[in-house]
């Protein structure tokens, strides 16, 4: 889920996900839209005991390192060792709107996972570099722990980064793009030891499609998802830039909506997961045997949002 | 007439949430009606530990800050005040303001380099009340703040929580800021403090630690004004210089200490309250290291029993 859905969903949702064999919860972190990321995480942790709790992801650029490693102590220590921390630079349109930029995004998130880890450790830090100035820094809640730090990457040398350092990947586009992602993550992991053995995860935008009203829905979706791809990706996954061009202009002028009349069939099943539920779950199948660790069922799910996660769950027990 | 005297207990975000839930619990049992949540950069997320204390009480009002508006943007502050409150409910209050300099240059936040702070801590206090407005969250508004420039915009506020204990300074920080001593305007005091109903050395060692760090963070027009600044000039080089506490401490006038913390035996806190109500202050916080235990929070509790 994300953290821009409404508390009461959020709490639903996890509800829901809390009963059932799912593995953990994801919650990434929609940037200045009216909930707090760190909070909801909080929450889904006190609702679903038992259940690994990520946030996937948050960005360096959005909040001071020292508030992401404190945060994420606190929800460390409220889920008893279930908690992951996801960091990414930030959705492209997100960071537009915030005016937000970063010169060296791989050094950004290679400082990042750096400054936490030595943080969390104990230690005090004196930085003073082109990510960080920390001086004399030491965290008071008692450190001497690690949290698992996942990357939300896209372009090869981030997927790379990650294969190197980072205790799992997040990664999120079109089964072709996924498909070669994997290769580049898992080909630099080769090496590292096994109990630091690399943890993938594949977040897709899923939808579970009943009518017309669904797949106009689906549509908006695919729109927003390609308007935030970026030309790597699209590269990686050889879809010609020329067919999303028409989408990105216009969400960019006119908005999802308006831009979801240029997605095609092909687009929308390239960059979602859109069917009933037993499509949904194959195609969850087919990213496992890709070599993913972890599949995430995403938002925005279907209507209504708590049948349409029942249907998926029961489909991919029967599968 | 004001509003009565209410009491509440200060957070120390930096013990395990398991610790800071015991003592919030204790505090709801007794009867205070406020916990406030403190937010710096070297203790847990306090909007964290704040849904983690909100989870397990139903009644005491949980204080928010103070949030920092150099570390967080007002949207972010706006978000975790509307996360709680849509999920627990009318039951916070936020305070905001600039934050303890030293904490923030640690951050990379220099705080001597913002021109015109007031006029920022206004912007964003103006832009959170209008988001949570919109969003029909009650919320109060305190202004936490010590200089008499930022006690100068305390007015545009719901109320101010002034880090002093000393009544003489006290009595000067609400002339600063204009309040009318019976107005509608709440006017809290924060302060270290120890209400024992037995000393425990350990713990006098404790409040002296906090009274000199409220000291070292006041600004230079403060310590002026009281004739701190040259007492405390050798150990403000001392703390700039990062030696050891033991070493610092040795050095901190006993002045600061009676200054800048509430340390005596409960029998003397209803005078003390009762110099409180005659300034005006209708809100009164006890922060570290009143909070160091269940058991130094249940004395809290005793004592007010006694004094109210």
């Amino acid at each position: 889920m994300t953290s821009g859905a409404p508390t009461d969903r959020i709490l639903r949702v996890a509800s829901v996900a809390a009963r059932s064999g799912m593995y953990g919860i994801w919650v990434g972190e929609d940037i200045g839209r009216g909930y707090d990321v760190f909070v909801q995480a909080s929450l889904v942790m006190l609702k679903a005991p038992g259940k690994k709790v990520g946030i996937g992801v948050t960005s360096p650029l959005v909040h001071n390192i020292s508030t992401i490693a404190r945060a994420a102590a606190a929800l460390r220590e409220m889920g008893s060792g279930r908690f992951r921390l996801g960091l990414g630079i930030g959705g492209l349109q997100d960071l537009a709107r915030l005016g937000l930029t970063v010169k060296k995004p791989v050094a950004l998130l290679k400082d990042s996972i750096d400054v936490l880890r030595r943080i969390w450790a104990g230690e005090t830090l004196t930085i003073k570099g082109e990510n960080f100035d920390l001086q004399q820094f030491l965290a008071r809640y008692r450190p001497g722990f690690s949290i698992p730090l996942y990357l939300g990457v896209r372009g090869p040398q981030m997927l790379r980064l990650a294969g190197r350092i980072a205790d799992g990947v997040i990664l999120s586009g079109p089964l072709a793009y996924i498909e070669k992602a994997l290769k580049i993550v898992r080909t630099e992991a080769i090496g590292r030891p096994l109990k630091s053995r690399l943890r993938a995860v594949v977040w897709l935008p899923t939808l579970v499609v009943r009518n017309t009203a669904d797949k106009e829905l689906a549509k908006v979706v695919a729109a927003t998802v390609i308007a935030d791809t970026p030309s790597s990706v699209l590269e990686m996954s050889q879809m010609p830039e020329d067919d999303v061009r028409n989408v990105r202009k216009t969400a960019r002028e006119r908005g999802y909506t308006a831009a979801s009349k240029h997605v095609t069939e092909r687009l929308l099943d390239t960059f979602t997961i859109s069917g009933d539920a037993g499509y949904i779950c194959q195609v969850f199948h087919s990213v496992a045997k890709l070599g993913a660790d972890e599949v995430i069922f995403g938002p925005p799910y279907g209507a209504p949002i708590v049948r349409s996660i029942r249907e998926v769950i029961k489909a991919w027990d029967r599968l | 007439m004001g509003s009565p005297l209410t009491f509440g207990l200060g957070v120390n975000a930096n013990e395990t949430l398991h610790s800071i839930i015991d003592k919030s619990v204790t505090a709801e049992t007794l009867g205070l009606k406020y916990l406030w949540v403190a937010d710096s950069p070297v203790q847990l997320y306090g909007p964290t530990v704040a849904c983690a204390v909100a989870s397990r009480t139903s009644r005491i009002r949980i204080g928010l800050g103070l949030m920092s508006v150099l570390l967080h943007t007002p949207d972010h502050i706006v978000d975790a005040v509307t996360t709680l409150y849509n999920t627990y409910g009318d039951r916070f209050d936020l305070c905001i303001g600039v934050g303890d300099r030293r904490q923030l240059s640690r951050v990379g936040v220099r705080v001597d380099s913002i021109e015109s702070l007031p006029l920022r801590v206004l912007e964003a206090k103006r832009k959170i009340a209008s988001h949570l407005h919109v969003a029909g969250i009650k919320a109060k508004i305190w202004l936490g703040a010590q200089g008499p420039k930022m006690l100068g915009i305390a007015k545009a506020f719901d109320g101010v929580l002034l880090n002093y204990s000393k009544p003489e300074m006290i009595r000067w920080a609400i002339r600063e800021t204009g309040l009318r001593r019976r107005g509608r305007s709440m006017i809290g005091t924060y302060f270290p403090s120890y209400v024992y109903l037995k000393p425990h050395p350990r713990i006098l060692r404790l409040a002296k630690v906090s009274s000199a760090v409220v000291a070292l963070g006041a600004t230079n027009a403060v310590l002026g004004k009281f004739g701190l600044y040259e007492k405390l000039r050798k150990v403000r080089q001392m703390a700039e210089q990062s030696s050891t506490v033991e070493a610092i401490l040795s050095e901190v006038p006993d002045q600061v200490v009676r200054d800048f913390s509430i340390t005596m035996k409960a029998t003397n806190l209803p005078f003390y309250l009762a110099q409180l109500r005659h300034l005006g202050v209708n809100h009164a916080v006890f922060a570290y290291p009143q909070n160091h235990s269940v058991e130094t929070v249940k004395e809290l509790g005793k004592a007010l029993d006694l004094a109210t």
